[in-house]
């Protein structure tokens, strides 16, 4: 299993906040890891859709991670003065974005919930995700590698996420039960490290041959 | 600069053709990418009389050659041709006694289709680098580490270039949720034979000067030579394969046989071909706070038979280089050792070559456009024909060390 333990899962009567920490196996924050929360008892919506924004700047997708609920749109303009084209062959969400400058082509519309992987067919080194959710609540932890969100109180699956998370998403899923307290807390700690991070820094131009 | 000094009129017209060609590829198509280089050296070197000019120097720029010269102004131009097609076309003017003072290194077309189920092939057909060093990364062919590439990726700038046709097939496994990218590659060219004769002849050196298509390059003791020539009608090939940690980890193995007919000889030109056989294998480690690792390993042989008899050049070189990247500065160092060997057939020494060298550089990115590079190189060597054609002692010490300032500009330089 991904986690090792749910560290602390305090409260649990009457409460609508539910905040959540996730860390690195030694301890530290992990920032930028998405939560998503779906309720397990009665129906549930997806979040309303939103119309986000993914540039392309310095050979570079801005941001590289973005997390939208189903049926939402997103631009994918080019700031670079460098053409960039745009592939996705993931099964959530195939689509090309032919070789372009600027703000060429309408946005896109994500109907399916699942990941997108993209990249650029022109600059090997680009790459992106995009989580595609249906969740009715989601985020991102913050540099503490905390999130907290109002919700209603009952039963939920718990999932987190990370561009470099080792295994299957199902490997990182709890069941949280949100009772009569006024705050739950739950601490997710990694049982393997993480993948290394991008290398920053990097001229653009060490990648062409 | 020395050889733009003494020929003003002659360079700054070629100069001025370079600016031009490239504006005017660069204003038809508004997607073209484009990329002007000029790199400027202050030397001094006790080396050898340089390659280029008859001499067997095994660095650059020889003793009489110190000063201020020109590294390398470089024009390049990715121009796309409709969705998944590009053109991609590479020219420098070196500063030296080339045929022309204006010379293509790479020219070719490239399919690049969108990927399909995580694979993507890639087709280049033209002039090009087989992707063989992890070393000459950079633009242009250009160590992003030192000034001088190692002996190994010397040599395949001075006598190999595909001429003809690659393809690669890559599994995207970084795009698909996996840790690893594979990549198998394989290629048939031409105009190829002449390649090894100058391994034959001065050995390895240790420089940044890569032959143009149409250019020459020199031997020691004999007249310079193009060493892209088709005389035998035989197409040569390479396989190799192509392992990718993430970012971080790059393993490349290669089989090159440019299958030339040693035989064959052609009696206009005065041109042998060379049956030039080689494996290559190479790793590049990066972390994530700024070190580098690289090491390539060589290892084949080069042999003619003209007129019934047989003459082979067996050679193997390596070297290990490692870089550390703080911010706008950079420090690398690396060790080169490498040997040709007296083969069979060779009733003397003829072309034998042993030797190692120590290359230390500092590099300063001030911004994407300007760079300063200090770089120290010390090669020992010893070869026969240094005594044996030229009339001197066969061993040497030679050190050149170099200032280059680079100014880049580009729709890619940023």
């Amino acid at each position: 299993m991904g986690l090792v333990a749910a560290l602390s899962q305090a409260g649990a009567v009457f409460a609508a906040t539910i905040a959540i920490t996730v860390q690195e196996p030694g301890g530290h924050p992990l920032a930028g890891t998405v939560i998503t929360l779906h309720p397990l008892e009665g129906q549930s919506q997806p979040a309303p859709a939103v119309h986000a924004v993914m540039d392309q700047v310095s050979r570079a997708f801005e941001p590289d991670v973005l997390v939208i609920p189903v049926g939402s749109t997103v631009a994918f303009p080019n700031s670079d003065s460098v053409s960039h084209q745009i592939y996705s062959f993931s099964p959530t969400k195939r689509f090309q974005l032919p070789l372009y400058r600027g703000t060429a082509y309408p946005p896109v519309r994500f109907d399916q919930a699942g990941v997108v992987t993209l990249g650029c067919n022109i600059h090997d080194d680009m790459v992106a995700f995009l989580l595609v959710t249906d969740a009715p609540f989601y985020g991102r932890t913050d540099a503490t590698g905390s999130w907290s969100a109002e919700v209603p109180r009952g039963r939920y699956r718990v999932s987190i996420w990370h561009p470099r998370l080792r295994d299957e998403a199902v490997d990182f899923e709890r069941e949280l039960t949100i009772g009569d307290t006024d705050r739950a807390t739950l601490t997710l700690r990694l049982a393997k490290s993480l993948q290394p991070a991008r290398i920053e820094g990097r001229p653009h131009s060490w990648d062409s041959y | 600069m020395g050889q733009l000094l003494k020929h003003p009129g002659k360079s700054s017209s070629a100069a001025r053709c370079l600016i031009a060609l490239c504006a005017a590829v660069a204003t038809a198509a508004h997607a073209a990418d484009w990329e002007l280089d000029v790199d400027a050296r202050l030397l001094t070197s006790d080396g050898g009389k340089s390659f280029l000019e008859a001499g067997l120097g095994t660095v650059r720029y020889g003793e009489d050659q110190s000063g201020l010269r020109l590294g390398r102004a470089r024009a390049a131009i990715s121009q796309p041709l409709g969705e998944v097609w590009t053109l991609r076309i590479d020219a420098s003017a070196w500063g030296d006694k080339d045929k022309s003072p204006v010379g293509v290194t790479e020219a070719y077309l490239q399919y690049r289709p969108y990927p399909f189920s995580g694979y993507r092939l890639r087709v280049k057909a033209g002039a090009f680098y087989a992707p063989i060093s992890l070393e000459n990364r950079a633009s242009g062919w250009e160590s992003p580490y030192t000034l001088s590439s190692s002996a190994i990726n010397t040599w395949l700038g001075e006598e190999l270039r595909t001429i003809g046709l690659e393809a690669q097939l890559d599994w995207l496994g970084t795009r698909t949720g996996h840790a690893f990218d594979l990549g198998l590659t394989g290629a048939v060219y031409g105009w190829n034979e002449p390649a090894g004769v100058v391994l034959a002849t001065d050995g390895f050196t240790l420089h940044d000067r890569q032959t143009p298509l149409f250019g020459r390059v020199g031997r020691g003791g004999y007249e310079p030579l193009e060493p892209f020539r088709q005389i035998d009608g035989r197409a040569g090939y390479y396989g190799g394969l192509e392992a990718r940690y993430l970012d971080r980890v790059v393993f490349r193995a290669l089989h090159y046989d440019n299958r030339a007919d040693p035989t064959a000889y052609d009696a206009v030109s005065r041109v042998i071909a060379w049956r030039t056989q080689f494996d290559s294998a190479g790793l590049r480690f990066e972390s994530g706070n700024g070190w580098t690792a690289v090491v390539q390993w060589l290892n084949g042989d080069t042999y003619i038979a003209p007129g019934g008899f047989q003459l082979e050049w067996p050679f193997n070189a390596r070297f290990a280089l490692l870089s550390k990247r703080v911010g706008r500065h950079m420090l690398s160092a690396r060790y080169d050792k490498f040997v040709v060997e007296r083969g069979k057939g060779n009733p003397e020494e003829d072309g034998a070559q042993t030797g190692h060298a120590w290359t230390a550089a500092y590099l300063f990115q001030l911004n994407p456009q300007w760079r300063f590079t200090l770089e120290w190189l010390r090669v020992v060597s010893n070869s026969y024909n240094r005594g044996e054609i030229l009339g001197t002692t066969g061993a040497a010490t030679e050190t050149q060390l170099q200032l280059a300032v680079r100014c880049a500009l580009g729709s890619s330089v940023q």
